[in-house]
């Protein structure tokens, strides 16, 4: 018990920075389509930024972050404006496209910061907290608090916002949302560049955790995605539940199975996608006919 | 087989430029030092690669993001089973062929309950699954790899040597090019195609889409299982990295740079990508930042990749010299021979005992369907006689699509039975369907868009089996002499319907009236007893649609059995025998036209109002627009 | 009319609005191709200032493709369209709404996954929301469809079809057009929520707004418009005052397309 407690525990703050690639994902998606693959390199983009920022120019850590976010933001609207004619039209080209970008971003990232990577000073430097007999580390509960205001700034903006709101009018139906006067053009370049915002976030709080390096988007971008797809691509609700599951399966899969955690993760999320193609709460995908 | 005046381009490869080639490949060692040749031999596994990658998502349609997983099942299979189980090198790779084929089936499987994005995700994550399992498993050697794989045995040419390995490379590649657009020019890859350009029309022309899915996923990992073996046998030494994601979107940069649609192109995608990256040996990140803007430059202006560009120069030539298909003409349509048998059977309808023995052709029984609630089809009955043209009409939304979509196996009704010439065909799959003789078209055509028209039709006019495809490796002849029957017939179908002179045409870039025939045409060459068409006249003006008259009575006439949906009062009026008029999902009357035009509950479906339907009916002549 | 007082507000203001700024719609020799096929061929109209005008005819006439196009939500192939002084050419689907014609899409086209009251405050998008009058303006979109005002917080998808339409037209009442175009509101509604629909396009009508009303459903446009245009393959087959045309056997003929 105290064992599965802990795993379970150790879980979830990856868990929260998959739900964040997840939510990052899933409203470009739901906004306008467009599958971004490059998602995953726009959060190492993002790691480094906040790490570099961090760490070179003794920056706070939470202004690091923000100005990580900025900058990844733009190159969020950059990459729209570049796939713009590919939007709603072909899945596949776009994907090929947003891969593409993923690889410039890669190699930009060899460029700027060198092939080897580096680790990040955790930034909170508190010791870990037992809790009725369970070993917290710190930056974890940092990690789940910072993921928890993010959700709520997250969904207090499409819920309680004139913005927010059109945005997620023209996910639902776009001819509508010009009738009413929405510019979808613009509503879609701001929910990508709060995607790439999402990833830069979800990059610069796993950096301490792991290890940053050009390559680190691989398989967090992809169990990100996975996640958005266990959550039936495009509800925020899903992305959290999905990034959970995927945190936690990651983490009792580790447990287990030790090396081939990765292997393991990816089957028995094969096998789920095959049985439900719609996600867990695939019933509320937008149907985009 | 190429008609003088058709817009058909020479396709078979000059055999001048291909004795040429053989040339160039035979003195090419000669001619090169033993770094460049190590670099050649490199650059054919990737051509490999690229050609089971181009199968898949090019031809098929299918994104396959685990070809280097194929690629690495094949070469682990091989050092393993060489090293560890001590079988001799040839052995291994057979073996290891094998696996790679079952493991593109295992991949493939996804591939049924999900497309685009999605299936790219899943391949990926079990590509890096794979390089997880390398990477981690004792017997794969871990991070280090295997080493001392044996030489490759071959009638005591010492492979060693990377000249001589590169004439096995070289034959090997060339043998499997040859296969591989052998598969696309012929039967199975046109049906792949047509899959590719649209899953629904493909399937109500008889292509067994979960089938196809799985052949590709296998076609693209048997070639993977090629390159992986031919790799093992080069370098003889493995480790995870070579089958890493970067290598797979490098992969991946070579398809899409060298046009994906064509395996010629996905070759020199590969082979000029790899030279490059030799060149750029010392620079490896300028190499991958060049290839990623090449690739979203690609996908944004040149989607075909290089192989695309002789088309696309073409085309612009073609436009500024004012288009090619404007100098094609439609022909007339030549009438279908009459069937007399079948044509009386209407006519007499005193024929007693016999006639009435004879099944209907089609029995809707009280067929309902559902979306989430809303009733689309409420216990819907119709029964067309054989060699009879029926009508469906009814105002928008009143389920007349949905029948169809029923009838033909698109949709699974939530209720009720359909009878198709005394079989009971529910909830069968389309192209099951198109097998027992259902052909269709559909409201907004569905051509396959990047096929030629001739294409178009000989993807419908073949009724062989996608599981027949073993003839491809046992007994291709036999391929090929049906390649030819096929080819005569579909001349003969384009002669028809007046449509010779757009044989090699691309559909999307004719008018819409010819696309209509062409659409028609496609759904008769799978010779259907049942024809249904979903608003033919749609976008035809008069003549157009006075010819559409004379077709589908042709077309009833050798013996088929029509039912059309249609919003063209008149042309329901001249045409058909009997009328069933659908609104909110029920049958709400069904007579000859005369009758139903009379009927109130008609006249209020359409106009709102029953009190309208007291008016006496003005007759034609009475008033002019 | 015994309406309460917000919807005299609405009158009063609606008669001002229109009075202030007398536009007329006028359509002429408007054309609609779709990759080759011609779906509108040079069809001319005009809908005076409180004028409330229908355009009937069947299935594929070109009907809704020309509602379209005067919002310029497919692109128009020929024809001058005014508003008015605006040129409608020059001006974004988007910004049609601002101004002053409000658009109900056939087949409703509610955003599902949002409340009634997202709705209809969306609707009101080109307004300011914290302006008290987008507030008053939901307050009469209330009384004239209690309905929304009992369901205001129910997911749009989660509605009837009819209570869909109702939300359909309230969202586009939300951004106080001057003339309002309507597709085929009593598609797949039972005649008894056809005669809901009615009712409240004659209110409206009575409160001075203009209507351009498009319908396969004769009965209902008749009663609801003054002028009509049937149409017919995409062009005008005949105009005239809706009580004219009712008499018209002709209508029924082009409808049957005998």
């Amino acid at each position: 018990m105290q064992v599965f407690l802990q795993t379970l525990i150790g879980g979830l703050s990856l868990g929260a920075i998959y739900a964040l690639v997840a939510m990052g994902f899933s409203l470009v998606y739901r906004t306008m389509g467009l599958v971004n693959f490059a998602h995953a390199d726009v959060l190492m983009i993002g790691a480094y930024a906040a790490s570099t920022f961090y760490m070179s120019t003794k920056l706070p850590f939470a202004v690091a972050m923000v100005l990580s976010i900025a900058l990844t933001g733009l190159i969020g609207l950059f990459i729209e404006r570049v796939l713009r004619p590919l939007e709603n039209k072909d899945f596949t080209l776009m994907l090929i496209g947003t891969i593409g970008f993923g690889m410039v971003l890669q190699a930009v990232a060899v460029l700027i910061w060198g092939a080897t990577g580096h680790a990040v000073d955790n930034p909170v430097q508190a010791a870990p907290i037992e809790l009725f007999g369970l070993r917290v580390r710190t930056y974890d509960l940092v990690v789940l608090l910072i993921v928890a205001v993010a959700v709520v700034l997250l969904v207090g903006f499409l819920q309680r916002t004139k913005r927010g709101a059109a945005m997620q009018a023209v996910a639902m139906d776009h001819e509508a949302a010009t009738a009413v006067g929405i510019h979808v053009g613009r509503s879609n370049a701001i929910a990508f560049a709060i995607g790439a915002g999402l990833a830069a976030l979800a990059g610069g709080l796993v950096g301490p955790l792991l290890y940053v390096n050009p390559t680190m988007g691989g398989a967090i971008g992809i169990k990100g995605f996975a996640a958005a797809m266990l959550g039936g691509c495009g509800n925020i609700p899903g992305a959290i539940v999905g990034g959970l599951a995927i945190g936690v399966l990651d983490s009792f899969a580790a447990g287990h199975f030790q090396g081939y955690s990765e292997l393991v993760v990816f089957l028995v999320f094969t096998v789920i996608i095959m049985i439900k193609p719609l996600g867990l709460f695939g019933e509320m995908t937008v149907s985009r006919a | 087989m190429n008609l003088p005046g058709t817009l058909r381009h020479p396709r078979a490869p000059r055999l001048g430029g291909l004795a040429a080639l053989i040339a160039a490949a035979w003195i090419l060692p000669y001619q090169v030092g033993g770094y460049a040749i190590h670099v050649v031999n490199i650059a054919l596994v990737f051509a490999l690669l690229a050609i089971g990658m181009g199968l898949a998502m090019g031809i098929a349609g299918q994104i396959n993001l685990a070809q280097v997983a194929f690629f690495g099942v094949s070469a682990y299979a091989t050092a393993i089973l060489t090293t560890h189980s001590g079988l001799g090198f040839w052995p291994a790779a057979a073996l290891a062929m094998v696996a790679s084929a079952l493991i593109g089936l295992l991949v493939g499987i996804p591939a049924l309950r999900m497309q685009s994005h999605y299936l790219g995700i899943v391949t990926l994550g079990l590509a890096l699954g794979f390089i997880n399992w390398t990477t981690n498993a004792e017997i794969a050697g871990g991070a280090e790899g295997i080493s001392a794989i044996p030489v490759p045995p071959m009638f005591g040419i010492d492979l060693t040597s990377e000249y001589l390995y590169y004439y096995l490379e070289v034959v090997v590649f060339a043998l499997a090019l040859a296969f591989g657009l052998f598969v696309v020019r012929t039967g199975l890859g046109r049906r792949l195609k047509a899959m590719r350009d649209d899953p629904l029309a493909a399937g109500a022309v008889g292509a067994e889409i979960p089938l196809l899915r799985m052949t590709a996923f296998m076609l693209s990992s048997v070639f993977g299982g090629i390159a992986g073996v031919l790799y093992v046998g080069l370098i003889r030494y493995i480790a995870p990295e070579t089958f890493n994601i970067a290598n797979m979107f490098l992969l991946l940069a070579m398809v899409v740079i060298g046009g994906r649609q064509s395996l010629v192109g996905c070759v020199v995608g590969a082979i000029g990508l790899t030279l490059i990256r030799e060149q750029l040996v010392d620079h490896p990140t300028v190499a991958q930042l060049g290839f990623g803007i090449v690739v979203v430059i690609m996908v944004v202006f040149a989607p075909t990749g290089l192989a695309g560009v002789p088309a696309r120069v073409r085309a612009a030539v073609d436009r500024r010299r004012g288009r090619s298909a404007d100098r094609a003409e439609l022909r007339p349509f030549q009438p279908y021979e009459p069937a007399e048998q079948d044509a009386r059977t209407t006519e007499e309808t005193d024929a007693g005992a016999a006639a009435e023995s004879v099944a209907p052709m089609l029995e809707v029984r009280e067929v309902s369907k559902q979306f989430r609630g809303l009733k689309a089809l409420d216990g819907v009955s119709v029964t067309v006689a054989r060699g009879e043209i029926r009508g469906i009409v009814g105002p928008n939304g009143s389920g007349k699509t949905t029948l169809f979509n029923v009838i033909s196996g698109f949709y699974k009704a939530s209720g009720g039975r359909v009878v198709l010439d005394g079989r009971t065909v529910t909830g069968a799959r389309p192209y099951r369907l198109s097998m027992l003789g259902v052909a269709r078209t559909f409201q907004n055509l569905r051509l396959f868009g990047e096929m030629s028209v001739k294409d178009n039709l000989l993807v419908a006019l073949d009724r062989s089996r996608t599981a027949a495809s073993w003839r491809y490796v046992l007994w291709p002849v036999g391929v090929l002499r049906r390649e030819h029957r096929l080819n005569e017939q579909a001349d003969a179908l384009l002669a028809r319907f007046g449509l010779t002179e757009f044989a090699g045409a691309a559909p999307g870039s004719l008018p819409y009236g010819i696309q209509r025939r062409i659409e028609i045409a496609r759904a008769m060459a799978g010779s259907p007893r049942l024809l249904l068409l979903d608003e033919p006249a749609a976008g035809l003006n008069g003549e157009e649609v006075r010819q559409l008259a004379e077709i589908v009575r042709s077309i009833r006439g050798s013996g088929v059995t029509v039912v059309l949906i249609e919003h063209n009062m008149g042309l329901v009026m001249s045409l058909c025998e009997r009328v069933t008029v659908l609104a909110g999902g029920v049958v709400i009357a069904e007579g000859t036209p005369d009758e139903v035009v009379g009927d109130p509950a008609v006249i209020e479906a359409y106009l709102g109002d029953s009190a309208m339907a007291e008016m006496p009916l003005p007759t034609t002549t009475e008033v002019s627009p | 009319m015994n309406s309460g007082t917000a919807a005299k507000d609405q009158h009063e203001s609606g008669a001002a609005a229109a009075a202030a700024r007398p536009e007329t719609l006028s359509v002429e020799d408007l054309s609609v191709h779709y990759g080759g096929v011609c779906a509108v061929r040079s069809i001319s109209f005009t809908v005076e200032p409180g004028q409330s005008v229908g355009i009937i005819g069947a299935n594929g006439a070109g009907k809704t493709s020309t509602l379209k196009a005067l919002m310029g939500l497919v692109p128009r192939s020929g024809g001058r369209v005014r508003f008015g002084e605006t040129d409608l050419a020059k001006v974004r689907a988007r910004d049609v709404v601002r101004h002053g014609i409000g658009y109900v899409p056939e087949g409703r086209h509610v955003f599902p996954g949002l409340t009634v009251e997202k709705n209809l405050m969306l609707g009101a998008y080109a307004r300011s929301w914290r302006d008290p009058a987008t507030r008053r303006t939901l307050e009469e979109v209330y009384e004239l469809f209690p309905v929304l005002g009992e369901m205001h917080g129910r997911l749009a998808g989660a509605l009837s079809g009819g209570q869909q339409q109702m939300l359909a037209v309230g969202r586009a009442l939300m951004a106080k057009p001057r003339l309002l175009l309507l597709d085929e509101p009593s598609m797949g509604l039972s005649p008894k929520l056809v005669e809901d629909i009615l009712a409240v396009l004659v209110r409206l009508r009575e409160e001075g707004l203009s209507l351009l009303l498009v319908e396969q459903n004769a009965k209902l446009t008749f009663e609801a418009t003054s002028d009509c245009v049937v149409m017919e393959n995409g062009e005008v087959a005949m105009t005239g005052t809706s009580r004219e045309l009712r008499e018209d056997v002709r209508v029924r003929r082009i409808y049957l397309g005998l």
